[in-house]
C-alpha cells in the first residue's frame, strides 16, 4: 500500500482494484457481517475490500449459473480432477472430458459461489463416491448407536462446543451445538484411533455453515480425513501433523532459502504458527471467505494446496520478515497477514502463480524422508517422559 | 536508553482450565466466557517496569488437549519460566500439573522457574488448596489463586514470575556457578512466601 502526504492528516490512499481503491480514514472501524454471518469489526479499508468481494462473488455466481444452463446440472461431476496431473489417467480420458475438467479446475481456482459449494464440494472431493459404498442409513444408524456413550472424546467435544466460533449466531445456538456435537461424536466412533482432536471442531463447524446439512457435513469431514488430508494428521500422537510440519519446513527452505535461514537465525520455528493452519485448515486464521476459497481448491486439487497457501503467506511478507529481529515480531507480521487476508484472490494468486512447481510427488518424497525422524522423535519423548527418574542429576529439588 | 530484559514464560495445563483467559486478562485486560480452544499456541507480550528494570514478558499460551503435549518442547525449550495452570473446580486438572512438572524436570532448561495458578477461584473449589500450596512449595514453585473472570491474583502471579526470573538472571550475571545459583534460589524461596491472603475460595 502506498502512503501519501495526506496520511499525516488521518487519511490513507489505498491502491488496488475495484472498490478496494480510494481514500480511507485511518483507524476508523466499521461493523459488518461477512458472507457466512460472522460479525466483524474492521477498518474502513478492509470493509471496502469485503464489499468488493461480495460483488465479485455475485458475478461468479452469474458465470456458474450460465454454465449450468448450457451444460446441465451436475456438469462438474466427473473423474476427480485432482488426478489430472497423473499422466496415465489423462490419456485414458476423452478430449471432451479433459477439456471440461481443465475448465472446471480453472473455474474453481477463481472460487465456487457459495450457493454452488455444497454440491461441487461433495462431487470433487470424492465424498459422493465414498458415501455410495455404504447403506443410506449409515449415518443415522451410527448416531443412534452411539448417542448415550461417554468417552474421552465425547467429554472433550462437550467442552469445546460452546467455544467453537462463539460469536457466530447459529453455531452458538442450542441447535448449532447439538448438530456440531452429533457430527463430531459420530466421527469419533467411526474412527476411534482418531477419536476427537481439537481443530476438527472448527473444520466441522465451517462445513456445517456451508453445506447446511448435518449428514453431508459428516461425510465431508470423513472424506477430508480419509481421502484428502495426510493420514494420521489428527491421531493420538499427531504423527501426520508432525510429518506435515517438517515437510513444510523443507519446502520453505527449498523455495525461500534466504527467508528460511533468517527465520532460523531469529529462532523462529515456523511450526509454532503453521501447525494451527494445517490442523484447522486455516479456519481459525484466515477470514471466512478466504478460508472457503482455500477449501474450494483443497477439495479439487488435494492437500498440496495447504502447502501452497502456507508458503504464499510467507512469500507475501518475505521482505518484512527478513528485517525482523526477534520471533515475536515475525509472528505478529504473519498473524496480521492471515487475519487481514480479506481478498482471497491476492493470496491465491501468489499461491498458484508465484511459487513454481510443487507436485504431490515432491510432497510424498519429503514425507517419506521425514518419517524415520518423526518416529524417533516421538518415541524418544515417550521414553523420557515415562522414565521413572529424571535424566538430570543436577535436578535436586524433587 | 535502558536495556529491556526479555523473559519467556510458557503456560501449560489441561484443556479449558483458563490459560488463554489468564493471558488475555493480563495482557489485554479482557475476559470472555467463551474463549475458543487454543490449537497449538499463541504468543503475546507485555512490557513492565519492575523496580526500575524494564522487562518484556513474552508469554506463550499453549493448547491443552493431551495429544498436543508432544509439541510442548518447542515452547518450553528455552523458557525462563513455566506457569502451570489448573482449574480449582476440576481435580484432574491438578494431576495434570503434576505430570507437567515431571516432564519439565526431564525436558526443560534445568533452572526454569515454576509457578502454579489455581484458576477460577471465583468458583467453589474441588481441590484442597492447602495440598496444592504444599505441593508447590515441595517443588520450589509459588502458588496463586487466580480468576481471569474476576481479575484476581493474575498481576501478582506474573510479577512473582518476573521477580524470580530477574533474581536468577542477576545471580547468574554475578557469576555464581549455575549449580549453586539454583540452590541459592531454592533457599530464598523455600519455604515460599505465603500466598497472598485468599480473596475467595476459602
Amino acid at each position: 500500500m502506498a502512503l501519501d502526504e495526506s496520511s499525516k492528516l488521518g487519511w490513507v490512499l489505498r491502491h488496488g482494484t475495484g472498490k478496494g481503491y480510494g481514500w480511507f480514514r485511518k483507524g476508523a472501524k466499521t461493523k459488518l457481517r461477512d458472507l457466512y454471518s460472522f460479525s466483524l469489526e474492521v477498518s474502513e479499508e478492509d470493509a471496502a475490500v469485503l464489499n468488493d468481494l461480495k460483488e465479485r462473488v455475485k458475478e461468479t455466481a452469474r458465470v456458474w449459473r450460465a454454465i449450468e444452463e448450457s451444460k446441465g446440472a451436475c456438469w462438474y461431476s466427473q473423474p476427480e480432477i485432482s488426478s489430472l496431473s497423473d499422466s496415465s489417467l489423462v490419456s485414458s480420458l476423452s478430449v471432451a472430458t479433459l477439456a471440461n475438467a481443465m475448465h472446471l479446475k480453472k473455474l474453481i481456482r477463481k472460487g465456487i459461489p457459495p450457493s454452488f459449494r455444497p454440491r461441487v464440494w461433495m462431487a470433487v472431493s470424492g465424498t459422493v463416491t465414498q458415501r455410495s459404498t455404504v447403506p443410506d442409513s449409515y449415518y443415522s444408524d451410527l448416531t443412534e448407536a452411539v448417542k448415550d456413550k461417554v468417552t474421552a472424546a465425547t467429554r472433550q467435544i462437550d467442552h469445546d462446543l460452546a467455544r467453537t466460533f462463539p460469536t457466530h449466531p447459529w453455531l452458538n445456538s442450542p441447535e448449532g451445538h447439538r448438530t456440531l456435537r452429533q457430527i463430531l461424536v459420530a466421527y469419533s466412533f467411526r474412527d476411534s484411533r482418531v477419536g476427537y482432536c481439537q481443530g476438527m471442531n472448527y473444520v466441522a463447524a465451517l462445513l456445517l455453515l456451508v453445506l447446511k446439512s448435518e449428514e453431508d457435513a459428516f461425510w465431508m469431514l470423513a472424506a477430508l480425513l480419509e481421502r484428502v488430508l495426510y493420514s494420521d494428521i489428527y491421531s493420538e500422537n499427531l504423527y501426520g501433523c508432525h510429518i506435515e510440519q517438517r515437510v513444510f519446513k523443507d519446502l520453505l527452505m527449498k523455495k525461500f532459502p534466504r527467508l528460511a535461514a533468517h527465520l532460523d537465525l531469529i529462532q523462529f520455528d515456523v511450526s509454532l504458527i503453521t501447525t494451527e493452519w494445517f490442523l484447522c485448515l486455516f479456519a481459525k486464521s484466515l477470514p471466512t471467505e478466504t478460508t472457503m476459497r482455500v477449501w474450494d481448491v483443497l477439495f479439487s486439487e488435494g492437500v498440496k494446496v495447504l502447502f501452497r497457501v502456507a508458503l504464499a503467506i510467507f512469500k507475501m511478507k518475505e521482505a518484512e520478515l527478513l528485517s525482523t529481529k526477534h520471533v515475536g515480531e515475525a509472528i505478529s507480521i504473519v498473524q496480521d497477514t492471515t487475519n487481514r487476508a480479506y481478498d482471497p484472490d491476492i493470496l491465491l494468486k501468489v499461491a498458484f502463480e508465484d511459487l513454481g512447481a510443487m507436485t504431490m510427488y515432491i510432497i510424498s518424497e519429503h514425507r517419506k524422508k521425514q518419517q524415520p525422524a518423526v518416529v524417533a522423535e516421538l518415541e524418544e519423548r515417550l521414553q523420557r517422559v515415562n522414565s521413572p527418574r529424571s535424566n538430570r542429576p543436577t535436578q535436586v529439588l524433587l | 536508553m535502558m536495556r529491556t530484559v526479555p523473559i519467556k514464560v510458557v503456560l501449560l495445563g489441561d484443556g479449558r482450565v483458563g490459560k488463554t483467559s489468564l493471558v488475555l486478562r493480563y495482557v489485554n485486560a479482557t475476559f470472555s466466557e467463551q474463549q475458543t480452544p487454543t490449537i497449538q499456541a499463541s504468543y503475546l507480550t507485555k512490557r513492565l517496569n519492575f523496580n526500575g528494570a524494564m522487562v518484556t514478558l513474552a508469554i506463550w499460551d499453549t493448547a491443552g488437549q493431551e495429544r498436543f503435549h508432544a509439541l510442548g518442547p518447542i515452547y518450553y525449550r528455552d523458557a525462563d519460566a513455566a506457569l502451570l495452570v489448573y482449574d480449582i473446580t476440576d481435580k484432574d486438572s491438578f494431576d495434570r500439573v503434576k505430570s507437567w512438572v515431571k516432564e519439565l524436570r526431564k525436558m526443560a532448561p534445568k533452572d526454569i522457574i515454576l509457578a502454579i495458578a489455581g484458576n477460577k477461584c471465583d468458583m467453589n473449589s474441588q481441590v484442597d488448596l492447602k495440598d496444592s500450596e504444599r505441593y508447590a512449595a515441595s517443588i520450589g514453585s509459588s502458588h496463586f489463586n487466580t480468576s481471569a473472570k474476576s481479575n484476581i491474583g493474575i498481576e501478582e502471579t506474573f510479577l512473582d514470575i518476573a521477580r524470580r526470573v530477574l533474581e536468577q538472571k542477576k545471580a547468574l550475571a554475578e557469576n555464581v556457578p549455575a549449580s549453586t545459583q539454583r540452590k541459592t534460589m531454592v533457599i530464598i524461596d523455600e519455604p515460599p512466601p505465603p500466598p497472598p491472603p485468599s480473596k475467595c475460595c476459602s
